[in-house]
């Protein structure tokens, strides 16, 4: 696929992920391929099939026309189908140079899977039992589970990185003693002091940190609650906490949050999903102090506005005078933000920022200690779990750099895809997003099993081909002998007469391939599927079927927006080929088969007013009548037809069985 | 642009009687903008080749090209020294371009895989109409732009005749009648001044005709590798 004009969707994704090359090959059923796409950046595909706060999501334009792509679920789909199957990567060189990587979140891990990958002999330090940092001790089994994640962190191992769990920076050793060992050090080891907001209170008993409660009940400790637990934030963290809660027996439980739901960094479906749980939510509201004797007893809250944005974008709330009431709560969970140990890091001889992160250079990561880097939370407070991957990544290419010297690659874009224009989205069918599957909110609260079910096949492959796969569309090569047949056939009106050639806006283009197939000079080259690829499809498809000998051969083309899950209809000697719409193939592609020996070629495809792309079926309708024409010149008769299950037998069964096989495949002359 | 047709495929495969080595070639200007002889129609016209001769038991070697314009020499030179490697080449040129490709590939043998049609304009809906007749001697300015040279069925210059019926003409009804074309365009006494002017002066031109620039020509050939 050419890739050269990147869809929004890869231009959001932190670490650049082929989504549109995925999510196509899902749509045409193939999730091996999809899963190998997505490993070629990504390590981790379980947990971001779950987990990922989906930048991609947001920048997706189905959107413009009804719902983004549930792209995350996709990337759950591909990673669940292929788990059995073992995806080996090797190293393509080896390096003396060892290198330590202390942390074992996303960004450690991805670091490590990168340097070993380079070829480098890597040994992580985790401070932990487990290795994973949040993606195993923070986040709850329900949205993530914990075999899932160590089958990853195992398979990110296993290319031969050493892991020492149980050693922590600080406590066990200095960045001083690594150096004598390690060539180089990374330092990935996120944010392990919660913040606390600024009121009294604050060291009640029962008033406990978020993650460490989440690390506790992942450990199995379940701390003592009581009935009304509070929530103070709006982060994951605080979802994941107040959804716990419920799973641990806490009857009312209730988030409390400044600002209001659009400022809230988790996000709106995490919301709905804890609020179906029977979790409260308090928008606009902040703790002042916390009460009770001995233990937590109350909350003093008070109400809040929300002024001006602030330097994060977000609108700063204010306090409502005389605004003060209070509720009862047995036990308090702060989930406001996280800090790094400053003291550790200063200890051990790193600048630090007067937000207690550790300095470095720029996004290689390079401290003021020399071979020492540093990414992830450590460096800029809570990341997503995809932006600290991104973060070790570009670590990684910078250590490397560092020993080798190498070039980093500069990838060439060709720019920023333009949103659709109104008229082009007029023309776009609405799809309706799939909805994930869930078991019901009774069975969720009383357990901690997985929460999302997951895609079915036939639900993934329906959500895929929602996809526009966006900058895969026509481009014009400079043989174009500007006819302008692309501008006058084209269903969306794209094309236009530029100054010497035909230009097609690609922001706008819907990669239907119309104009392709009906371009004289062969000039328009589609980034999702060439002619080339067309006739080679064929070529291959007619090689296996001959192998097999059958008594009939004949090639169906079905389109596969309108048969998502197969093809149409099951007949022994058909072999079917999905296309996406055929209006994208001419005659050209229809006689070809028989020049390879085929005995027919059946068509099934959508009514006129189903189509995709608005006119394809009035295309294809075209193109059969030409390649009739031509099969009757060259002496092959009438061999190809539009057809549907009911009518193969009766209309072109018959047909086919009075003009015999193609005498080209057995070989016999004929004479005219 | 010039407007070729494809000849019937039994024609063309006339023509390829006894050869075992053709190549197809196509031109990339004019034909492939009236969609009959551009790269699309070279690829479906060589395997419609290969399928009927193979059908016929006969393997034939079929190469395909496409060259930018085949009234050029230079274009031309591009597959000379493919062209040697096959017993005839199949033009998909106006008459023009298949007797630059004779004349430059010196005795090999050329066919034409169309007929050259006329001079036309397209009006954008999958139709071509010609417009022009290369007369060598044009007077649209003042036919009002409109070419009765070419238009008038019966090459009338002296106004309508007694067959132009509800401004169509006589001989076919899907034309209309070129004369009330430019009596509506340029109006009564415009005509009156035309056919005055016109009638009875025709040149014919006479075959074949010359364009010669010797301003273009360099007084030394510069050397070319």
């Amino acid at each position: 696929m050419n890739a050269a004009w990147s869809p929004p969707c890869q231009v959001a994704c932190p670490i650049s992920t082929d989504v549109r090359g995925y999510v196509s090959a899902i749509a045409g059923g193939d999730a091996e391929e999809a899963i190998r796409i997505i490993r070629r950046v990504n390590p981790l595909p379980s947990v971001c099939g779950r987990i990922c706060t989906r930048l991609c999501e947001k920048a997706c334009r189905r959107a413009q026309v009804d719902k983004p792509l549930s792209i995350r679920a996709l990337k759950r789909f591909a990673a669940d189908q292929t788990s059995g199957i073992k995806f080996v990567e090797e190293p393509g060189e080896s390096f003396i140079e060892r290198i330590a990587v202390v942390g074992s979140g996303p960004a450690g891990l991805t670091a490590a899977h990168d340097l070993a990958l380079f070829g480098y002999k890597v040994t992580i330090f985790e401070a932990q039992d487990l290795l994973g940092g949040m993606l195993s001790e923070g986040i709850p089994e329900y949205r993530l589970p914990k075999k899932l994640v160590k089958a990853e962190i195992d398979n990110i191992l296993s290319l031969g990185i050493e892991a020492k769990t149980g050693i922590s920076l600080g406590r066990d050793f200095t960045i001083e003693e690594l150096l004598k060992d390690y060539h180089a050090v990374f330092l990935a080891i996120g944010n392990q002091r919660s913040l606390l907001p600024k009121c009294g209170g604050n060291d009640l008993p029962g008033v406990i940190s978020g993650v460490e409660f989440l690390k506790s009940v992942c450990r199995g400790q379940i701390p003592h609650l009581g009935k009304k637990v509070l929530v103070v934030g709006g982060g994951h963290t605080a979802i994941d906490a107040a959804r716990t809660c419920r799973r641990v027996g806490c009857s009312d439980v209730t988030i409390i949050y400044r600002r209001t739901l659009e400022e809230m960094p988790a996000g709106q479906e995490e919301v709905e999903d804890a609020e179906r749980e029977g979790v409260r939510m308090m928008y606009l509201i902040s703790p002042v102090e916390f009460i009770g004797k001995g233990k937590i007893e109350r909350v003093r809250l008070v109400k809040m506005r929300l002024g001006e944005p602030d330097a994060s974008g977000r609108r700063r709330p204010f306090e409502i005078e005389n605004s003060c009431f209070e509720l009862e709560a047995d036990t308090v969970i702060l989930a406001i933000g996280y800090v790094p140990d400053a003291e550790v890091l200063a200890q051990n001889g790193l600048n630090i920022s007067n937000k207690g992160t550790v300095r470095v250079e720029d996004d290689t990561g390079i401290t003021n200690v020399r071979g020492v880097f540093a990414a992830g939370d450590v460096v800029t407070g809570p990341l997503s779990v995809i932006e600290a991957m991104a973060s070790g990544r570009r670590v990684a290419a910078a250590i490397h750099h560092y020993f080798r010297k190498t070039e980093g690659k500069s990838e060439k874009t060709h720019g920023t895809l333009q949103p659709l224009s109104e008229g082009v989205l007029t023309l776009i069918n609405k799809s309706e997003r799939q909805e994930m599957p869930t078991i019901p909110v009774e069975e969720r609260i009383h357990s901690f099993a997985e929460v999302d079910l997951g895609f079915t096949q036939e639900q993934a492959c329906r959500e895929a081909m929602r996809c526009l796969n966006c900058g895969a569309g026509a481009s014009v090569a400079d043989n174009c002998a500007a006819c302008l047949t692309c501008v006058r056939i084209c269903p969306y009106g794209i094309p236009v007469a530029g100054g010497e050639l035909a230009e097609i806006d690609i922001s706008q283009c819907q990669a239907c391939g119309i104009c392709a197939a009906e371009c004289p000079a062969s000039a328009i080259h589609l980034g999702i599927e060439s002619n080339e690829d067309v006739r080679a499809e064929t070529g291959r498809i007619i090689e296996f079927a001959r192998q097999e000998t059958p008594d009939l051969l004949v090639i169906g083309f079905y389109c596969r927006y309108h048969s998502p899950v197969g093809p149409p209809f099951d007949q022994e000697e058909v072999y079917w080929i999905g296309k996406w719409c055929l209006g994208r193939l001419n005659e050209s592609h229809l006689i070809y088969p028989f020049e390879l020996g085929a005995d027919g070629v059946v068509l099934d495809m959508c009514d006129k007013d189903e189509c995709r792309f608005k006119d394809g079926v009035r295309r294809t309708k075209e193109y059969i009548k030409r390649a009739r024409k031509i099969l009757k010149e060259t002496g092959f008769g009438d061999r190809i037809d539009f057809i549907s299950e009911d009518s193969y037998f009766s209309v072109f069964g018959e047909k086919i069985g009075a003009l015999g096989i193609n005498p080209l495949r057995t070989g016999k002359k004929v004479q005219a | 642009m010039i407007v070729a047709e494809l000849k019937p495929f039994d024609e063309i495969r006339q023509m390829l009687q006894g050869y075992k080595k053709v190549m197809v070639l196509g031109c990339g200007t004019c034909v492939t903008v009236s969609m009959t002889g551009g790269e699309r129609q070279v690829n479906l016209l060589s395997s419609a080749i290969r399928m009927a001769g193979k059908l016929e038991g006969n393997d034939l070697v079929v190469g395909e090209k496409t060259i930018l314009r085949q009234c050029d020499p230079e274009f031309i030179d591009q597959i000379t020294e493919e062209a040697v490697k096959y017993e005839a080449i199949l033009s998909l040129a106006c008459g023009a371009g298949v007797q630059g490709v004779a004349e430059k590939l010196g005795n090999a043998c050329v066919l034409p895989a169309m007929n050259t049609t006329f001079i036309g304009l397209t009006d954008g809906k999958g139709a071509w109409v010609e417009v022009c007749s290369a007369c060598g001697n044009c007077i649209l300015h003042e036919t009002g732009g409109i070419c009765p040279v070419t238009r008038c069925a019966k090459g009338l210059m002296n106004g309508p005749c007694g067959g132009s019926q509800a401004g169509l003409c006589e001989i076919s009804r899907e034309n209309p009648c070129v004369w009330q074309l430019i009596y509506m365009r340029i109006g009564k006494p415009g005509l009156v001044r035309l056919i005055q002017k016109t009638a009875g002066e025709r040149k014919m031109p006479a075959h074949p005709r010359r364009m010669v620039r010797e301003d273009l020509i360099p007084k030394r050939q510069p050397e070319r590798e």
